[in-house]
């Protein structure tokens, strides 16, 4: 019985979800290559990919990119951001509470493809870019952002596809949170602010701290928003390693330095995530 | 090559019954129906290439050769080809001849991708009238030919002759790159921006290495590559003076920095600003005339043969005389793992002979690789292109072997950190040479 | 307990009188207005040039104001390559989804309604795949499906992409059959059902808001993905809509700019649309078992 019904499961998620990561750090103690004569016979080369990505400020300067990327987007914009909005959308007297949620929906579910080619037009050099036509209404010069700002640049790309997750998890966070007692103290004349940080916070630490885990986790798994607006530029500035890693394993074709930079990332995420489900307490 | 699949494509079924065709009497390869998948990667060749077809086809057919050719289009930048293409090699999914500039067939040979030609052209009376430069930079480091040389192209600096006149500006050949910055900084004085591009930085990928630093490097003395060793010097005056050289560029302001950091940075150089004539000068081979420029071309320019001429490249180095540089041609590689050889062989030298290689020739801008097709039309009747194979016999080879694409790679991210400011020659030079020996390991760079 | 204490302690200080603090309010509720009209306009106004430029005779790369035609959109369903990128995304999305339900419904069966030793580290550890990024397993995944031939098919993206939503089904899915008494399959064996037919019978009505979530979330995903379809596939004839945005946007030589917002348009509408019917249901299970989305 249980074969029979937990087995093509199983069996699913062993063949491409464990099996590559596991030949994945087969592949990093080796050369494989795709061009050149080295690819004919690849070789075992111990631990010659490590000691190069850890000596190279490429692939240390993209670990740095994906910090502050995580930081600033997910775990300070986002974050705020989606707090605002949860604790915004809360508000009794507020109208167009459904209007205003879908908008912050959109940026969220709409694919990624789709984002970054909204946010190219409005990050476009030319004087007619959205944000271009923007600051020019405030009488300020045009701009490139993607290649003067460029970090700036992708960190508020994905601050906007976040906001909603951030709210979505808050407003679920909120709804334990019982009216009266911030009400209590309001009328008691604590300011919003301090209600906040007194009454409201305290009680959904936990939550909050989960979110910050799990956006961490899959912001370090951003690729595609970046790469299709970018593609890891100008110069390396916002080569994140999910793009170190594609850029090296297949527009270079260094399989094995490739595979052991993922082996990297893997190991740093992992221990997040053992972390996580620690904390999370999910019922099993 | 062909794999099951569960949803076969509509046409893999028809090619199954030509494949098993094929096979039955493969024993003399080309009598039975056979068909060849080509592929072309930029629109301009494909769109010549599928009209040469049919004529390929009749022309098989008078001689008693059933051979289809299937015509794959896919338009791809030089990056996203190499990707592709390498993943298409790996996993047995190439199609039988791909089209293909000359850089991308080292790392190609050199994995066992392609097939080696050697005898098949050694058998083709063409082949021994072809221009030795080409067939030098066809040559691999182990001496043999994986690739079909079907056209040549001299690298050149492109500059508009009406801008530069009207500015008051020499135009006669610059001896030495000091002249040329001389001239470049009165033309960007008088316009307030950059006045010439060459193909430096990450963006412009492949183009970098083989249109932009290849040949500056190449006509200095020193030694890059050395072929009998096969290993590569990546330390020498002539490095240090090419990094020297784009720094000292894009000090003053020549080099357009901003578009050359930016995706697609042929786009607002190449396409928009030297055919309105803000951006007079260009590192550029011979199909300028046509592909960019001419009246089919990316960004068409009125009357280019007027407006437009080349200078050689300026000498670098002390004691060095103007050059110039041939390469960046294109090459067929037929696919090591293909069913029919001799059909797809038959195919590729059909196509670099005769009317069909003029009418490629004409379409694309590029000069051709042997004396054969200066007197078909229409190439007959194309100046600047017998002028530019008038220039093949004496234009330099810089030479290349394995690992090319890793020195691209870390010349690539050299020239960026000079756009960006970040690092001046020497300082390039440097991490050029750390980079470049990590990325090529030590059995390809010369102590 | 320090915070309790200075509550109580401001609250005893400040107090004002009533008729000041209301209109403190009021304009405090306007500026809160304000804020939350901002936020909505950052989301909205990046969507501007896409839904411009789709209905835009003369688009370009930057907003401007439309010259009104639908052309546009026709072109799309009209042109060589474009519609098939539409069929090929529907294929492998719906493909993908379905296998993916199919396997995680039982799996989500068994994980709720039988104790095995072990069950507990593997619920776990699917919980742990999830933090797996896809960029971290994409290389070696690659080299792997070229040696099972299953690069550059259908069937290999549909596999791939079943498998990568699963961790997230089996959990949702697992939470909602824990939902479904057990008592009513009992009584559904006491009428003579077997197990399949009580499951059949029993189960499978009563899961169905948590199969919906699944499903969108799975299709979702699937629908959206960039990375593995960039990855795994060669052949232009096989490219997903997310594939073929990027190749239209990297076009070599000119960019059909009307063409590709039309084709984002309707790229967004599916998931837009699934996501306006199931958002209910969708909020209550990814947050109950505290998964994204």
């Amino acid at each position: 019985m249980l074969p029979l019904l937990l087995g093509p499961s199983v069996l699913l998620i062993a063949v491409f979800v464990i099996a590559p990561a596991v030949y994945g750090i087969y592949l990093g103690f080796t050369n494989t290559q795709l061009t050149g004569f080295a690819a004919r016979d690849p070789d075992f080369v111990g631990l010659d990919n490590y000691q190069n990505l850890l000596t190279s400020d490429e692939f240390l300067g993209s670990l740095g990119h994906t910090a502050q990327f995580v930081f600033f987007s997910a775990i300070i914009g986002q974050t705020i951001l989606g707090m605002a909005a949860a604790l915004l959308l809360r508000k009794k007297w507020l109208r167009g509470k459904g209007l205003f949620g879908a908008a912050i929906l959109l940026p969220m579910v709409v694919p990624e493809v789709v984002a970054s080619l909204t946010w190219a037009s409005v990050l476009s050099p030319r004087d007619e870019g959205t944000f271009n036509r923007l600051i020019g209404l405030f009488g300020g010069a045009s701009a490139a952002p993607l290649q003067e700002a460029p970090m700036l640049s992708i960190i508020i790309v994905n601050i906007w596809r976040g906001i909603a997750l951030a709210m979505i998890m808050f407003q679920a966070a909120l709804e334990d949170v019982p009216d009266e007692l911030i009400e209590a103290a309001r009328v008691d004349g604590a300011g919003a602010m301090r209600v906040f940080r007194y009454v409201t916070l305290p009680l959904i630490r936990g939550p909050v701290f989960l979110y910050l885990l799990l956006t961490t986790i899959t912001t370090v798994g951003v690729f595609g928003l970046v790469y299709f607006l970018t593609q890891g530029g100008p110069g390396s500035a916002t080569q994140l390693t999910s793009i170190y890693i594609y850029q090296h394993a297949f527009q270079y074709s260094q399989i094995g330095l490739g595979s052991a930079a993922s082996v990297i990332l893997l190991a740093l995420l992992l221990v997040l995530g053992l972390t996580y489900v620690r904390l999370s307490k999910v019922e099993v | 090559m062909q794999r099951n699949r569960v949803f076969p494509a509509v046409t893999a079924a028809a090619l199954a019954v030509g494949m098993l065709a094929a096979c039955s009497d493969s024993d003399d390869g080309t009598s039975g129906p056979v068909t060849i998948k080509l592929l072309e990667y930029q629109q301009a060749r494909a769109d010549v290439v599928e009209k040469l077809i049919p004529r390929f086809e009749s022309a098989m057919a008078e001689q008693g050769k059933d051979i289809q050719v299937e015509l794959v289009t896919d338009p791809l930048t030089d990056d996203q080809f190499r990707t592709k293409i390498t993943q298409q090699f790996h996993s047995g999914t190439a199609p039988d001849v791909v089209d293909m500039g000359g850089s991308h067939v080292t790392g190609f040979a050199g994995a066992g991708y392609l097939l080696q030609l050697d005898e098949y052209l050694n058998e083709w009376p063409t082949w021994e009238k072809y221009y030795s430069a080409v067939k030098q930079k066809a040559e691999q480091v182990d001496g043999h030919y994986y690739s079909l040389p079907h056209e040549a192209s001299v690298q050149s600096l492109f500059y508009r002759k009406d801008v530069l006149e009207e500015m008051g500006i020499d135009t006669s050949q610059p001896q030495t790159w000091d002249e040329l910055i001389g001239r470049l900084k009165k033309v960007t004085a008088e316009t307030g921006k950059p006045s010439i591009v060459i193909p430096a930085g990450t963006a412009w990928g492949a183009g970098t290495w083989s249109e932009g630093f290849l040949p500056i490097v190449a006509g200095t003395d020193s030694t890059f590559y050395d072929r009998e060793a096969g290993k590569w010097t990546l330390e020498s005056d002539g490095l240090s003076a090419t990094f020297d050289l784009y720094a000292e560029l894009t000090k003053a302001g020549l080099l357009p920095t901003q578009a050359l950091l930016n995706p697609n940075p042929w786009e607002p150089t190449k396409y928009k600003q030297f055919p309105e004539g803000t951006l007079p000068v260009a590192a550029q081979g011979t199909w300028g005339w046509r592909y960019d420029w001419g009246p089919n071309g990316a960004a068409p320019i009125k009357n280019v043969k007027d407006k437009v001429a080349t200078w050689n490249y300026p000498a670098l180095t002390p004691g060095g005389e103007p050059y110039s540089i041939s390469g960046g041609g294109y090459n067929y590689g037929v696919n090591a793992e293909t069913e029919n050889p001799d059909a797809a062989v038959e195919l590729v030298k059909w196509l670099s002979s005769d009317k069909a290689a003029a009418e490629q020739l004409t379409a694309i801008g590029a000069a051709a690789p042997h004396p054969g097709i200066s007197d078909v039309e229409p190439y007959k009747s194309q100046p600047t292109l017998l002028d530019a194979e008038a220039k093949l016999e004496d234009s330099i080879v810089a030479p290349e072997g394995d690992g090319n694409t890793r020195v691209s790679q870390a010349v690539q991210s050299a020239t960026e950190s000079i756009l960006l400011g970040k690092a001046d020659g020497a300082e390039a030079a440097s991490a050029f040479a750390q980079d470049a020996a990590e990325l090529l390991g030590e059995n390809l760079v010369a102590k | 307990m320090a915070t309790a204490a200075t509550l109580e302690k401001s609250t005893a200080t400040v107090r004002k009188p009533h008729r000041r603090m209301s209109r403190v309010m009021a304009v405090r509720q306007a500026m809160q207005y304000v804020l939350i009209v901002l936020l909505a306009l950052f989301c909205l106004v990046p969507f501007a040039w896409m839904v411009l430029s789709a209905v835009d005779a003369q688009a370009g790369p930057t907003v401007q104001s439309p010259e009104f035609t639908l052309d546009n959109f026709v072109r799309f369903f009209t042109k060589a390559d474009t519609p098939r990128l539409l069929a090929n995304s529907l294929l492998i999305s719906v493909s993908a989804t379905a296998l993916n339900l199919a396997c995680g419904i039982f799996g989500a069966y068994a994980l709720s309604r039988i104790r095995f030793r072990g069950r507990k580290t593997f619920m776990f550890s699917i919980l742990l795949i999830r933090v797996i990024p896809p960029p971290a397993t994409i290389v070696a995944l690659y080299l792997m499906m070229v040696k099972m031939s299953l690069d550059n098919s259908y069937l290999g993206l549909i596999l791939v992409e079943a498998a990568a939503a699963l961790p997230v089904t089996l959990w949702l899915l697992k939470g909602a059959i824990d939902a479904i008494p057990f008592e009513l399959e009992e009584a559904a064996w006491m009428d003579g059902s077997t197990r399949f037919g009580a499951i059949r019978k029993i189960v499978f009505p009563l899961v169905g808001p948590g199969l919906g979530a699944a499903a969108l979330i799975a299709f979702m995903a699937v629908w959206g993905d960039f990375l593995t379809p960039l990855v795994l596939l060669q052949s232009p004839d096989l490219y997903p809509l997310s594939i073929g945005l990027f190749r239209a946007f990297t076009a070599f030589n000119q960019v059909d700019w009307g063409v590709l917002a039309a084709s984002a348009v309707i790229y967004m509408t599916p998931p837009a649309i699934l996501y306006g019917f199931l958002r209910r249901y969708l909020f209550r299970a990814s947050i109950g078992s505290a998964v994204k989305g």
